[in-house]
């Protein structure tokens, strides 16, 4: 029975995911669950996944959701899959598992936060509150800092020093992926400082060529959706300033 | 076999999580106390060994680790005396044992603290208390241990995803779960109570670590009756 893939590509998780699966050419029926149109709230979605988020797996009769313990499982379970992307050397693994966990509350809080309360909420229904986005921002920023000077340490051009990605620049970089979304200035004015973080992320998309672009095909479109609506918005804005003005 | 230092502060719920699981093994370890209150996970010493600054953290041998669930899981696949239920060499069993850890960071663990300091300890740090931000974090405590009740604690299986004997994920929730202690008893009754389960698995934990449980939990008890004193005297004068 093949694995299926419960996702949107949407999610950073999700794109994770199916990242790993690509890389490693394992098998999977990829299960949309549209975030935007609350498909993750449905009773079936409920059977698979009872925290109603993505992304989850169900190999057989197995079930699970988290996208790190995800990872984590296909990279053991799988016959094929490289030693770098979840190394069985105790002590690489653990330094994976320490940046893993570091990064729900660090890149991950910062980044969502901060992206949901400046350009998301109208698309999710949520009321944007500028108090919380300059505090995500300001863990958002750390987080990089973070990124740039303590998980980049080392010669290696990945996290942690290495030579080769794991399943720690794939769960990293994809998160970063969403700030794609910003406004394009605010994207690099926030990247700027950091240059290991800009190089990094640009390793990691090439060493997973072309399925990396692949996967966030439906970011970079949503992104295009987005300035289409914030520029005819910004348009009707000034034909009515223009309008009022010859009142 | 090298020295293995544990870096911990016994008022923080993962550095107890941690104390606890080597206590439990037999494991060896220096204690180093890095005490929050007095700011000593600030130090430039401690950076060296975490430049995370936060607790606990652990140096075997020239190895350096931080983030409990990491240790842990070190931990447990370091040491050969580890039994095999904290963490199973099964890859399913060991996978939802790694989904609970992952989820307890944005559920139990930021709700409790969220609520925790903005309600009751942010002036030990020198920080306001903030109504607003105790208020989410008490809601998202609730809606965590409502999923522990209804989903993560099984209806056969005292422990944490329905199995007989705990794993590291009991001992990291449970240690969260006691940093509920800090409340007074209505504040803890009227969050605590509903969840008849949860209570179960409080005791069943408990009894499954005795006579070490008490042992690692101490020190919390202990600043539990001073600050309890503190605001009695506070109250007299």
């Amino acid at each position: 029975m093949t694995l299926k893939i419960y996702a949107d590509r949407m999610s950073q998780p999700s794109r994770a995911v199916i990242l790993f699966c690509r890389l490693n050419k394992i098998d999977f029926e990829e299960i949309r669950i549209d975030i935007s149109k609350r498909e993750h709230l449905s009773p079936e979605y409920q059977e698979i996944n009872p925290m109603r988020k993505v992304p989850a797996i169900v190999d057989g009769r197995f079930k699970l959701f988290e996208s790190h313990a995800i990872l984590i499982y296909l990279a053991t379970a799988f016959p094929g899959v490289a030693d770098h992307w979840y190394p069985a050397d105790v002590s690489k693994r653990s330094k994976i598992h320490s940046v893993l966990d570091w990064h729900h509350s660090n890149l991950r809080h910062g980044s969502m936060k901060y992206i949901l309360h400046t350009v998301l909420a109208p698309a999710l229904g949520v009321t944007p509150n500028p108090q919380v986005a300059v505090e995500a921002k300001k863990i958002l920023d750390s987080s990089l800092s973070e990124i740039d000077t303590i998980w980049l340490k080392g010669s290696g051009k990945f996290l942690l020093g290495s030579y080769q990605p794991s399943i720690a620049d794939l769960s990293l970089v994809c998160e970063i992926m969403q700030l794609e979304i910003l406004d394009d200035e605010d994207r690099r004015r926030i990247l700027a400082p950091y240059e290991r973080v800009q190089k990094w992320i640009e390793a990691t998309k090439n060493s997973t060529m072309p399925h990396f672009d692949d996967v966030h095909v439906i970011l970079f479109k949503a992104k295009a959706r987005l300035r289409t609506r914030q520029e005819s918005r910004r348009i009707g804005s000034d034909v009515r300033t223009s309008y009022h003005s010859k009142m | 076999m090298a020295t293995l230092k544990i870096y911990a502060d016994r008022n923080s719920q993962p550095s107890r999580a941690v104390i606890l699981f080597c206590k439990l093994n037999g494991i060896e370890f220096e204690e180093v106390k890095i005490e929050l209150f007095k700011r000593e996970h600030r130090s430039p010493e401690y950076a060296e060994i975490t430049p995370m600054r936060q607790v606990p953290a652990i140096a075997h041998g020239e190895f350096k680790l931080f983030e409990s669930h990491a240790i842990l899981i070190y931990l447990a696949c370091a040491f050969p005396t580890v039994a095999g239920h904290w963490y199973p060499t099964d890859l399913f069993k060991r996978a939802k044992i790694h989904s609970v850890l992952d989820w307890h960071h944005t559920n139990l663990r930021r709700g409790s603290v969220g609520y925790l300091l903005n309600a009751k300890l942010a002036p030990v740090f020198g920080l306001p208390l903030n109504p607003q931000a105790a208020a989410e974090g008490e809601k998202v405590l609730i809606a965590s241990l409502s999923k522990i009740e209804s989903f993560w604690l099984h209806e056969d299986g005292k422990f944490l995803l329905g199995n007989d004997q705990p794993s590291i994920a009991d001992l990291s929730l449970l240690s969260e779960v006691m940093q509920l202690e800090l409340l007074d008893e209505n504040e803890r009754s009227r969050i605590l109570g509903p969840f008849k389960k949860v209570h179960r698995w409080i005791e069943d934990v408990k009894n499954a670590t005795q006579p070490h449980f008490d042992d690692v939990h101490a020190v919390l008890f202990k600043t539990i009756a001073t600050a309890k004193k503190q605001q009695v005297d506070t109250a007299r004068s």
